[in-house]
């Protein structure tokens, strides 16, 4: 069921049922319905994305410089200012990669005939194992992108409203009548997130996978209330393995 | 003896030459000096563009007394960091422990921080949010500080019909929400309206242990 206040001419995106909607509310980097190709080395942009990925995780964005990332990529600084303006170009191209990649992620998965438990499960295991395959990345994207400037705090906060507004559809039915605050999807992200950062900064991004019950039970609790939310997370446990490699 | 009274001082600093004053409470106030200036010039000015020379002249201590004290920038940082984090921690803990009762604890504890942090939008912001772009160990020094939280949350647990059956994790991530409810609203630049965040920071902190309906009802109950 779409909300049902409709327009209200406020700033921020309202939260919507259709995805396709949101990620063009959100100016999302184009070309979603292909999913993005794994960031294979074969280009030199391609290698300094990554190089500034690695080098945010090693030292941070703050005292990254430019020949860090050259040095990273084994790509001159002549080749460098060919393809970015400076440094901070550089951080929103990999920012916009890491993006486009979650969204493509949470794409693939999302439907909206799957009951919403299930798609917010399905949801949280595919960015887990996103996250977990690009650690460096997750980092970037999670940890540096929030704290380093403008433009790339909006492209991470895009990506969070798009899953705000994928959670908050629980508000359309909730089990419990109660009144819950508005905030409460974007604080149970945050709840997840911190969680995510936490092992990730702690070298333990290869295991977040384990981390799926956990996330689907504070991400439903607002809305199913604990009975449900905790027997959606035992239903998750079954699938916090990956099934295979 | 109190030798140079009555000359006009912003601060209090030991008197200069020869006093009485044991060398390591004039070590101890030139610390003290220094950490506090760390954390205010660098809530200016962001902790990339902030100097070693910077926090030595707003301290008034020589670059000699600095690196007797610190390795570099980042050591005298972190040493500031802690220090907020142990004052805030100090203040939830009283504001807490002063009430009867999980929630009303909780809420107690909350209100506490919203309130320790409004009063110092700049500082808040540093230690929420900017502390993500001073590097590596500051943001581990982040996630310690919010660990420090942890005992706080976990009465939840014993307090919760349910504790038990709980995902392992639960008082990590109430914290987390906690946190981000917070760091959205500094990102906006609404630090000096933390205190009215309460009701929202409250249910997410109940949410977890509680369910929603007993939740809302705490939330709703003025004390």
């Amino acid at each position: 069921m779409p909300p049902a206040s409709s327009s209200s001419g406020n700033p921020s995106p309202a939260p919507t049922d259709d995805l396709g909607a949101t990620l063009e509310q959100e100016r999302l980097p184009a070309g979603l319905d292909s999913l993005p190709e794994p960031l294979v080395e074969h280009s030199q942009r391609e290698r300094l994305l990554n190089a500034m990925a690695r080098s945010c995780a090693k030292k941070g964005y703050g005292a990254t410089t430019i020949a860090d990332v050259c040095e990273g990529a084994g790509v001159s600084r002549a080749t460098f200012y060919e393809l970015f303006k400076d440094k901070e170009d550089c951080f929103h191209a990999s920012m916009e990669v890491a993006l486009a990649d979650a969204m493509g992620r949470i794409v693939a998965v999302y439907s909206p005939d799957k009951p919403w438990a299930t798609m917010v499960r399905d949801a949280a295991a595919a960015f887990l194992d996103l996250l977990a395959s690009r650690p460096t990345f997750a980092r970037m994207a999670l940890v540096e992108a929030p704290a380093s400037g403008e433009r790339a705090f909006e492209l991470y906060a895009s990506g969070k409203r798009v899953l705000q507004s994928l959670l908050e559809r629980g508000r359309d039915d909730p089990v419990e009548e109660e009144a819950i605050p508005s905030s409460a999807g974007r604080a149970a992200l945050s709840a997840a997130e911190s969680l995510i950062v936490g092992q990730i900064l702690a070298g333990n991004a290869a295991r977040l996978r384990e981390l799926l019950p956990d996330v689907v039970y504070i991400t439903t609790v607002p809305y199913l209330g604990q009975e449900e939310a905790l027997r959606q997370a035992r239903e998750a446990e079954k699938a916090a393995v990956p099934a295979d490699g | 003896m109190p030798a140079a009274r009555g000359q006009k001082r912003e601060r209090w600093r030991p008197p200069r030459g020869r006093h009485r004053l044991p060398p390591e409470v004039i070590a101890r106030s030139q610390r003290e000096r220094l950490l506090e200036a760390a954390i205010r010039i660098v809530a200016e000015k962001g902790y990339a563009a902030t100097t070693v020379a910077d926090l030595t002249r707003e301290a008034g201590i020589s670059r000699t007394t600095f690196y007797a004290m610190f390795d570099d920038k980042e050591a005298c940082f972190l040493a500031a960091y802690d220090n907020v984090a142990e004052a805030l921690v100090r203040r939830i803990s009283l504001a807490y422990e002063a009430e009867e009762g999980w929630p009303r604890r909780a809420r107690a504890g909350l209100a506490a921080l919203l309130e320790a942090l409004a009063e110092e939008p700049a500082v808040a912001r540093l230690a929420l949010v900017d502390v993500g772009a001073a590097g590596p160990a500051a943001q581990r020094r982040y996630r310690a500080a919010l660990q420090r939280l942890t005992p706080f949350f976990d009465e939840g647990r014993d307090f919760a019909p349910d504790g038990r059956n709980l995902p392992a994790n639960t008082s990590r991530m109430a914290i987390g929400a906690v946190a981000g409810l917070i760091s959205d609203e500094l990102t906006e630049g609404r630090a000096e309206y933390l205190p009215k965040l309460l009701s929202e920071v409250l249910f997410a902190t109940l949410v977890p242990y509680i369910g929603p309906a007993a939740a809302a009802r705490e939330v709703g109950e003025k004390d």
